[in-house]
This record gives structure tokens, sequence and C-alpha cells, in this order.
């Protein structure tokens, strides 16, 4: 029990203070003193004179709402055995098609509202279609047609923000901002980019625990996942459920960029943050692709990014000290849980 | 259209190519054996890192070079340790071997290069310089072309001829052969499997380390945030596009890398009349290879025994 069940975690724990205290101490900074830093940047406490907790929970909620809809579009994928490395293309594309949707006139707010998210969710499985499809009619490995996809977006979103739906009202390379009746509610008056899409991304993440672990559909896509060719021996339909994974998880990941712009950034614009899609990888492995544990890792990685950002404003320190950390919990979760099964001869 | 199409544009489409091609090789080593390789970014830009660090603190773009070989094979026992000793999957691995290379990168990045420039001391290093031809500068095109290319380019231009006599003509190639194509079998007729995956994972690291060190020492002199741009995705799709083939790889890599040339050149100018926005110049490389995988272009066989 202990072994199996209690240590693993405790030492992954224990790895990622000891690489975060190494980075820290290599960066020159004191080491008390920048934990209690990074911990007030994750969770606001102690309430600092220049951060106070708002901020630092308006920083938190944010990144939590994307990560766990990235984490959620990943983990969804690899339930039905499929890797989708491409939610970053998927997530630009659909806040593309969101800023576009939501830049259009007439319709009353919470209609409007949720006819953009719903483009939004909509463009990111079609993006995400063709690797589905080419994994299951042609068997290409879906890691290597979604990075394709991935960089066929950036180039798509930035042709057609530069060129094609660039604000006419400026030089910048943006869209227009959506309309006030598309825009989401912050949490927060005195938030600045914390919003109500964080509690679409728990109940999406609620909705997909039922699904994945109450209903025949959920049974057949994690039977799928598990071993494909034994489901379909039982009579899964394992090609149809795989892609409809894919689907659901280019439809979490554009709705993470729909969110992102009816939420925060009100438009779209070059350099959208598309490395959530990334980060998303790591929520998923974090939570062993369960939609519940998903939110408590979500929660986990944006506050590691949030503390580790505080630090670097307080004392210069790279805040890329929060993606090498993230990189060694990915080897390590997936060193200890992520094990293939053996096949020797 | 002769002032697009020169010689210049050709050298350009090469150095371009460059990198691509060392990557694409040291790929298709590694997916050879059965390893799949999506780290090749990381690589590159990991040895791109130690590559200006090295020739910055030694003043000499060997040592730089030797620095980035010894980063990126040390990336790649990473990805060996974790695939063939605790294995783990394949992906997953690459994955954060990509992130540890962009978080790494750039903390050091700003730990050292970035504190010397706020001190006014310069972050360009000593770079190679072009490569003599010899004969080879009496015959008109060839010159054209490989005029002011580095050593390096030169290499790359010849590596994948010696890989495809060594993966043909060579014990060792037939048996990386048994390995990626069945590894059980090839264990059971007593070829060294493990051995043979070691090799060629930390194979594709050494060359990722020197393409990374081609951005630094021969093509832009110092070191950038994420400078590898996405080099090693395009080097895997050369790799996919040119079907695991080590002339096939090459063959892509040169032609992406036109693509680049030719995008950097045309900024806006109509090509044949028509004006192509160089987004889609760009995209075509990634593009292509999405069409290769449909099996519009023939039939596609990786290695049967990738990521076992």
């Amino acid at each position: 029990m202990f072994r199996t069940r209690i240590a693993p975690p405790l030492l992954g724990a224990g790895i990622v203070l000891a690489v975060l205290g190494a980075l820290v101490l290599a960066a020159g900074k004191p080491l008390g003193e920048s934990f209690q830093i990074i911990l007030q940047g994750a969770t606001g406490y102690p309430r600092g004179e220049a951060f106070g907790p708002l901020d630092a929970w308006d920083a938190v909620l944010h990144d939590m709402t994307l990560l766990l809809l990235t984490g959620l579009a990943v983990a969804v994928a690899l339930q039905a055995g499929l890797f989708n490395i491409g939610a970053a293309g998927q997530l630009l594309v659909g806040a593309l098609v969101a800023a576009w949707v939501g830049g259009l006139t007439g319709a009353p707010a919470p209609l409007h509202l949720l006819l953009t998210l719903l483009a939004g969710a909509a463009a990111g499985a079609l993006w995400a279609f063709p690797p589905a499809w080419l994994r299951v009619r042609r068997g290409a490995h879906e890691v290597i047609s979604t990075i394709m996809f991935n960089y066929i977006a950036l180039y798509f979103t930035h042709w057609l923000v530069t060129e094609r739906l660039k604000d006419p009202a400026g030089d910048a390379p943006q869209t227009a901002p959506i309309a006030q009746a598309a825009q989401l509610p912050l949490l927060r008056e005195e938030f600045l980019q914390a919003n109500w899409g964080l509690g679409i991304a728990v109940l999406v993440a609620l909705g997909l625990w039922l699904a994945l672990y109450r209903t025949v559909w959920g049974y057949e896509t994690r039977a799928t996942g598990a071993n494909r060719d034994a489901a379909e021996a039982a009579g899964a339909p394992t090609a149809r459920r795989m892609t409809q994974a894919m689907l659901l998880s280019g439809a979490l990941a554009g709705l993470a960029g729909a969110i992102e712009v009816c939420g925060a950034q009100y438009r779209f614009f070059e350099g959208f943050p598309a490395e959530y899609g990334f980060d998303g990888i790591a929520v998923a492995l974090l939570a062993g692709n369960h939609p519940a544990l998903a939110m408590l890792s979500a929660y986990l990685m944006s506050a590691l990014r949030s503390g580790a950002y505080h630090l670097h404003a307080e004392t210069g320190a790279p805040k890329e000290i929060a993606v090498v950390v993230q990189a060694a919990l990915i080897l390590y979760v997936a060193a200890v849980y992520l094990r293939r099964r053996r096949v020797e001869g | 259209m002769g002032e697009i199409f020169d010689a210049q544009l050709f050298g350009t489409a090469i150095r371009q190519a460059t990198p691509l091609i060392l990557a694409a090789l040291g790929g298709l080593m590694s997916e050879r054996v059965g390893v799949i390789n999506i780290g090749l970014e990381g690589k590159i830009l990991m040895g791109a890192f130690a590559a200006a660090l090295g020739a910055l603190l030694s003043g000499s773009p060997l040592v730089g070079l030797a620095c980035a070989v010894l980063v990126g094979l040390t990336l790649a026992l990473l990805h060996a340790v974790a695939t063939q000793e605790l294995r783990t999957d394949h992906i997953v691995s690459g994955v954060a071997i990509n992130l540890l290379a962009l978080g790494l990168s750039t903390y050091l990045f700003r730990q050292i290069i970035v504190p010397r420039e706020e001190a006014g001391e310069s972050s360009v290093v000593a770079m190679f310089g072009a490569a003599r031809l010899g004969g080879l500068e009496n015959l008109p095109v060839l010159n054209a072309l490989l005029k002011d290319q580095s050593w390096l380019t030169l290499f790359a231009l010849v590596l994948p001829f010696v890989l495809l006599i060594m993966l043909t003509r060579t014990r060792w190639g037939l048996r990386v052969y048994a390995v990626g194509n069945d590894s059980v079998k090839a264990r059971m007729m007593g070829v060294p499997v493990k051995r043979l995956r070691y090799l060629g994972v930390l194979w594709s690291g050494a060359l990722a380390g020197m393409a990374g060190a081609f951005l630094v020492l021969a093509a832009t002199g110092q070191f950038r945030e994420n400078m590898s741009a996405g080099r090693g995705f395009i080097a895997l799709a050369a790799l996919i596009f040119g079907r695991w083939h080590p002339l096939g790889a090459a063959g892509a890599a040169l032609g992406f890398g036109f693509f680049e040339a030719l995008q950097m050149r045309l900024q806006g100018q109509p090509l044949f009349g028509v004006q192509l926005p160089t987004d889609l110049l760009l995209m075509l490389p990634y593009l292509l290879t999405v069409i290769a995988l449909m099996g519009l272009l023939g039939r596609m066989k990786p290695p049967s025994d990738l990521g076992n």
C-alpha cells in the first residue's frame, strides 16, 4: 500500500520541490524567501503590499480555466488511446472563429455568447477531424498529424488576422473587439481576466466524468483506449469511439480558445497564447486522464505558473522555472505511472 | 522571374535546409530502430544554446560545436533511458524533453548571457567561415550553390549518402532494419536490440545538437530564446515525407528549406503575377506532409516496430 499508493506522489512532490529549490538557488536567490514569494503568487497569502491576494487569484483562476479545458481535451483523447498534441492548434482556430462570431452584431446577449462559444468549440472539433480521420482510416499516427495541424493553424490564423479579419480601425494585427453581448462576465469586479469560463470548465469536467465512467459510451471509449483489439472483438465500435473522442478533444480545446476570447481578451491577435494547449498535456498526465482529478492538477499547474511569475516580478528570477519544473513532473509521472506493457520475446 | 530564381536563392535554400537535414537524419536514425523521437525540437534548441555558450566562453566555434553535440547526446540519453529502461511512452518522454529544453535554455540564457549583454559585452560568437571547395570551385553551378557555405552544410549534404550506404551495405544496417521491423524476432536472432536502440537515439541527439549549433555558429552568430522555432518539427515532417529513407528525408528537407528561402526572398513580391501570402509558403511543408499521410503520394510505411 505505502510503496504503490502513497510513496510515489510524496516522492513526486519532493522532486518538484527539489527541482524548484535548485533552480531558485542557481538563479542566486535566497531559498526561504523565494519559496515564500512563490507561495504568495500561488495563493495570494501572505498578503503583500504591491501584490494583493486578489491579483494572485485573478491569475490562478484564469490560467486554471484554460488549463482545465485543454487538460480535459488531452485526457479524453488519451482515454480513447489517442495522443492529441494538437490542442494548441485547435485552441487557436477556436479562438479566431469565436472572435469572428463574437464580432458580428445583432444577437441578444445570452444567445450571442452561447453562439460564440459553440462556434469556437465547433471550429476546434473541425480542426481535430482530419487527424482523427487519418488515424482511423489511414493508420497515420495522430501525434504526427496533430503536430502538422498545429503549424497549419498557426500560419492560417496568422494569415487571417493580418490580412482578412484585421481590425480596420488600427494597424495592429488583431481582430476588432467582440460585441458586449458576446462577453463572459469576470468572476469578480476587481479581476482583470479570471471569468465565468471557469464555471463552464468545471461543469464540463463533471459532465465528462459522468460520461466516461457512468455510460456505455464512456466504457466503450475507455475499453478502446485500453486495448483496441479486445474492445473491437467485444463488439465496441472502436473506430467511431476514437473519432468521437478526438472530435470532443478538439471541441474542448476550441472552447478554451473561445473562452479566452469572450472572457479575457475580447479579440484575437497575433501571438495569441496557444501554449495552453501544450500545458494541457501535463495537466492530463498528472491527473491520470481522470476528469475530476484534472481539476486538481489544473489548479496545481496554474498555481505553479503564478508562483513562478510572481517570483520573476519580485526578484527577476527567470519565470521559465515553472516550465522546467513542469517538464520534470511529466518525466516523473511518465516513468512511474505510464509504463508501456512489457512485450518481451 | 530571373531576379527571384537565381543561384543566391538556391544557396539560401541549402543554408536553410542544413539544420533540417541534420535533424531529419537524426530522427531517422532513432525511428529506424523503433524509437519515436518528437524531442528533436528540444535537442536543436538546447544544442543552439550550448553552442553559443561554448563558443562565447572559449572563443572557438569548434568548442561550441562540441558542446552542442554533447548536450544533444545528454538529452538523447535521457530519452533512451526513459524509453528503454523505465519503459515510458515515447511521445510523453519527447514532450517532456521539448519542455525541458525550452525552459532550461531560456532560464540559462537569462542567467548567463543576458547579464553579459546588459553589462555591455557582446553575445555574438566566433562563427565558422565558408568552407574551401578546392577543385570544385571550377564547376560553375556547384560553385554558385556551395560557395560561402560552411563545412557543416557540406557535411549535411554528404551525410545522407553515407547513411544510405551504412544502412544498406553493412551488418549494422541490416541489424537496424531487423530491430525496427520486429524487435522481438531480432532479439531471438541474437541481435543486441537495446544497444542498437541506444546508438540510434544517441545519433539523433548528436545530429540534432549539431543542427542547433549550425543555427548559432554558421547562421546567426548568437543565441535567441526559442530560436529553433519549430525546425525540429519540420525535420520530423521531412523525415516522414521522405518515408524514413536517408535520401528521401534529405530531399524533403531541401525542399522545405527552399520554401523558407523563397518566402524570405519574396517578402510580399508577386510570384508569376500572383501575390502569395508568406504564411502560405511557411505552411506548405506541413500541408504537404499531411497530404503524404493521406496516402495520396503512395504508400507510407513507418518502421513497423515504432513505439514499442
